[in-house]
């Protein structure tokens, strides 16, 4: 015992007196970058992978956004002097432009021809093809890639590569700028031992190169300073991982950090008021609903589900709960998505209407129910409370049975849970895909059972339509029968909150939640 | 050395026993594992390639057989969250968890032991009564909402507190790795910028975990000293003559030091578990907020082998315990 302390005191000495090389001994070498080179991020968790075809939770996409690039990418365009993302419009990306067949089932794309990998290796059409390949099969995207009706990737030459679909389908030029499909390396990857080396490294032609990555604590992403296309204006981004939301607000009122996500509601307020700090709050296509199952009594009464959606106190949601961060939402589909349209929408906080919907249904005593409530948001729980005291007042029993989220995703997918409250954000800003899975009597995420054949009809005939005019004629169709017949309550929209410091140019709003940091510029 | 193999021998069958106990208990916790990884937007077909993926679709018997197969080729498996294996996940937080409970243990030991000397021998005292308000205080205090409070007053109001951001400040390398516990590795290298650095770090929720222990031994500390204090020997030493501290010190505190070694043992567990709310509000990069994070998402692997490695920690704890026991009192040694 005595020996191994004599011995520690001897290495220490020995450290101290400049014999071992320490982390910090030439600190000032490494070469400090100013100010307006930087920026560091906070951000509420560190994601779960870097594979671009397995990411899907918004930390995740967004690395996969700065180290990839993907064949075609969306518009932007200015909204009361804010730039944000135009979905609808598809503009060239690694694919400098592309030829549609006759009849909308092959698609041709000739690549840039000086687009380079981060290492150097071009962008090859085999590239492509490989990497459509690894979508296919991986666990996360291959969804998408079924979605987007893909029959099969061809090299026609080193720069062209041509795709064929099943059949005509609008979603397909609207799914390819999505993070899932970006375009990798596939050679890189093999040399490194297949696809499961992607979950941890990237293999990118993208504008930032991902220098540290600790799901943990934070991760780096320096300039790539051989991209092929703008020169990103930030040099350094560094994204700091803190849980805790409270301490996110402070550290950004403080200037520790230039940006945060998932800033609070109630928190807004005070960050306006803050010195330096700007607040960019716009909606996005995230929607919150009550949803109530079709198949079970007495909600299998279109005039009960209305009764209940003329009872929801719209206005105290807005604004008590959410402090004005949210917008009345008034279908199905978010106002921000093409196509959107709110006829047949009718409802307001009418408690008389309600009670008269609910006597024509021969409930006028009322009845009671089971309200199924996930954890892990805390406004849900305040609507829910709020909602259930509206419904009290018309008679109705509301029984909420908390759950915590992983119970509360499997319990929905039995489709037995008589009514619930749950978010949305589709991935693709098309009222197509949104009501495919939500609300069509195959989609796999109804578990409300909703099932109209009016709704599915118009939704077939849309899916394979080229006219954008006479698709959305048909969207706006199904949306109105689904907002008279109110499978859901449609409670509000989520608005996109991005607070950073003043000085921070060209952040621009889109319906993912993700910040490109290659757009930004700090002027500060 | 006899003692300690059987003492190690003795807890294979316990550690076992946990095993198995929180494989089952994970395996019946409602919550598909697969289907809160794939989202609320994957297709069931996507949800069904994931368990086959995870294993998850194979008999129970089976999968615990892996599993055992797994740990006994030192393979503790795949946390599917993060998407490391959980042993590089653990090797890269176990120490800032070990060493944020090994300083506030400290702590707590600097703190307590002295105020429960001063409480038993001035009992009943305005001492013993302030003593015993903070101890009821420190031993009552919410975690979370203290850990707030000093991050608020101390980091945001008067600025004495780094930013709650890890274990050094922006801009600092950490120390060059040995053992992984930041003031250590600095002294070793010598590395004063670093070690400054991680004090700093390592003080505010050092000092916010260890004002529950703190009470805990202050009380423990006083209860033992007044048992002992009131034995025969002490009487005599006191009529010999010997001065007062002497007699506290050397004769009753040394007596005493059982007591206050064994409760240190026990808070040492305790420590890890507290650090999982504090590492949570410090955002203190450990394997609390790992472990939290994992039960959010179902994640089995990381969440057994927290488990696991709990158990070691306390039977190892328990061990050392007894071990020091021995060597302060002979009697100990032969039961």
């Amino acid at each position: 015992m005595k020996r191994t302390v004599l011995a520690l005191a001897a290495a220490t000495a020995l450290a101290v007196s400049g014999c071992a090389a320490n982390a910090n001994s030439n600190s000032n070498s490494s070469a400090k970058e100013d100010a307006g080179d930087t920026l560091v991020a906070a951000y509420s968790e560190g994601g779960k992978t870097l594979d671009p075809a397995e990411a899907n939770d918004v930390t995740s996409d967004t690395f996969v956004v700065a180290a990839y690039d993907q064949l075609v990418t969306y518009a932007r365009t200015e909204d009361g002097g804010k730039p944000k993302a135009k979905t609808d419009q598809i503009v060239p990306m690694l694919a400098e432009s592309w030829k549609a067949s006759a009849n909308n089932t092959s698609y041709t794309f000739k690549l840039r021809a000086d687009a380079k990998f981060q290492d150097g290796a071009p962008v090859t059409a085999d590239a492509v093809v490989k990497s459509f390949d690894h979508i296919k099969a991986s666990s996360s995207a291959s969804f998408l890639y079924k979605m987007a009706g893909i029959a099969k990737v061809t090299k026609v030459d080193e720069q062209n590569v041509k795709i064929d679909l099943t059949a005509p389908n609008h979603l397909f030029l609207q799914i390819l700028p999505m993070y899932s499909f970006s375009i990798i390396d596939m050679d890189k990857v093999a040399q490194n031992g297949g696809a499961k080396w992607l979950a941890t490294n990237t293999a990118g032609s993208g504008p930032y190169k991902i220098t540290k990555w600790d799901p943990s604590t934070e991760a780096a992403m320096a300039r790539n300073d051989s991209y092929w296309g703008d020169k990103p204006k930030l040099g350094q981004v560094n994204v700091k991982f803190i849980a805790e939301a409270s301490n996110r607000v402070q550290l950004l009122k403080k200037g520790e950090v230039g940006l945060a996500l998932e800033v609070p509601p109630k928190d807004v307020q005070s960050l306006k008021a803050a010195d330096g700090v700007m607040i960019d709050s716009r909606a996005g296509n995230k929607i919150l609903f009550f949803a109530m199952n079709n198949k079970i009594k007495p909600f299998d009464d279109p005039r009960v589900r209305q009764a209940v959606s003329y009872a929801i106190p719209y206005d105290k949601l807005l604004n008590d709960v959410m402090k004005g961060q949210a917008s009345p939402m008034k279908s199905s589909v978010a106002s921000s998505t093409p196509g959107f349209s709110d006829a047949g929408y009718t409802y307001t906080h009418d408690l008389d209407k309600a009670r008269a919907l609910l006597a024509q249904a021969g409930l006028p005593q009322g009845f009671s129910f089971d309200f199924t409530l996930g954890s892990g948001f805390d406004d849900w729980n305040d609507d829910a409370v709020l909602i259930q005291a509206e419904l009290a007042k018309i008679g109705v029993k509301m029984n909420i049975k908390k759950m915590a989220r992983p119970q509360f995703l499997e319990a929905l997918e039995t489709k037995k849970v008589q009514a619930y409250i749950t978010r949305w954000t589709s991935f693709v800003n098309d009222p197509g895909y949104h009501l495919g899975l939500l609300l069509t009597s195959q989609g796999s995420s109804n578990y409300a059972n909703f099932s109209d054949p009016v709704v599915d009809k118009a939704w077939q005939q849309a899916a394979t339509e080229p006219d954008l005019a006479k698709r959305n004629k048909l969207y706006g169709a199904a949306q109105q029968e689904i907002n008279v017949k109110a499978p859901w309550a449609y409670l509000y929209e989520y608005n996109i909150v991005v607070a950073h410091r003043a000085g921070l140019d060209g952040y621009t709003s889109y319906p993912d939640g993700i910040v490109r940091f290659f757009q930004l510029s700090v002027t500060k | 050395m006899n003692l300690v193999l059987r003492r190690v021998a003795a807890m294979l069958p316990a550690l076992i026993g946990v095993v198995v106990c929180i494989f089952v208990l994970t395996r019946v916790l409602p919550g598909d594992p697969a289907r809160t990884l794939a989202g609320d937007q994957a297709d069931p077909s996507v949800v069904a390639k994931i368990r086959t993926d995870m294993g998850l679709d194979r008999p129970l018997h089976i999968q615990l057989v892996r599993y055992f197969s797994d740990l006994l080729h030192g393979n503790l498996g795949f946390a599917w969250h993060t998407g490391h294996s959980v042993a590089s996940d653990f090797a890269s937080r176990l120490p800032a968890t070990v060493e944020l409970a090994l300083v506030a243990l400290v702590i707590a030991l600097l703190a307590g032991v002295p105020l429960g000397v001063i409480s038993a021998t001035r009992r009943d005292r305005p001492v013993d009564h302030a003593g015993r308000v903070f101890s009821l205080l420190g031993a009552s205090m919410p975690l979370f909402w203290l850990g707030l409070m000093v991050i608020v007053v101390f980091y945001n109001k008067l600025g004495w507190a780094p930013a709650p951001l890890g274990r050094v400040a922006e801009g600092i390398n950490p120390p060059t790795g040995i053992t992984g516990l930041y003031l250590v590795d600095s002294l070793l290298t010598g590395d004063v910028v670093a070690f400054r650095s991680a004090l700093s770090h390592i003080i505010w929720p050092a000092l916010c975990l260890a004002t529950g222990s703190t009470a805990i031994i202050a009380r423990m500390t006083r209860s033992a000293m007044l048992e002992v204090i009131g034995q025969d020997y002490v009487r005599t030493a006191v009529s010999k003559g010997l001065k007062p501290s002497v007699v506290t010190l050397k004769h009753a505190l040394r007596n005493a030091a059982p007591v206050i070694v064994t409760i240190s043992g026990l808070q040492f567990g305790q420590l890890m578990g507290g650090a999982v709310i504090t590492e949570t509000v410090f955002t203190w990069p450990g394997i609390g907020s790992y472990v939290v994070q994992s039960v959010l998402a179902t994640d089995y692997a990381p969440v057994q082998a927290f488990t696991l490695v709990a158990a070691v920690v306390y039977l190892a704890a328990n061990l050392v315990v007894d071990l020091v026991n021995a060597r302060l009192d002979p009697r100990i040694a032969d039961a």
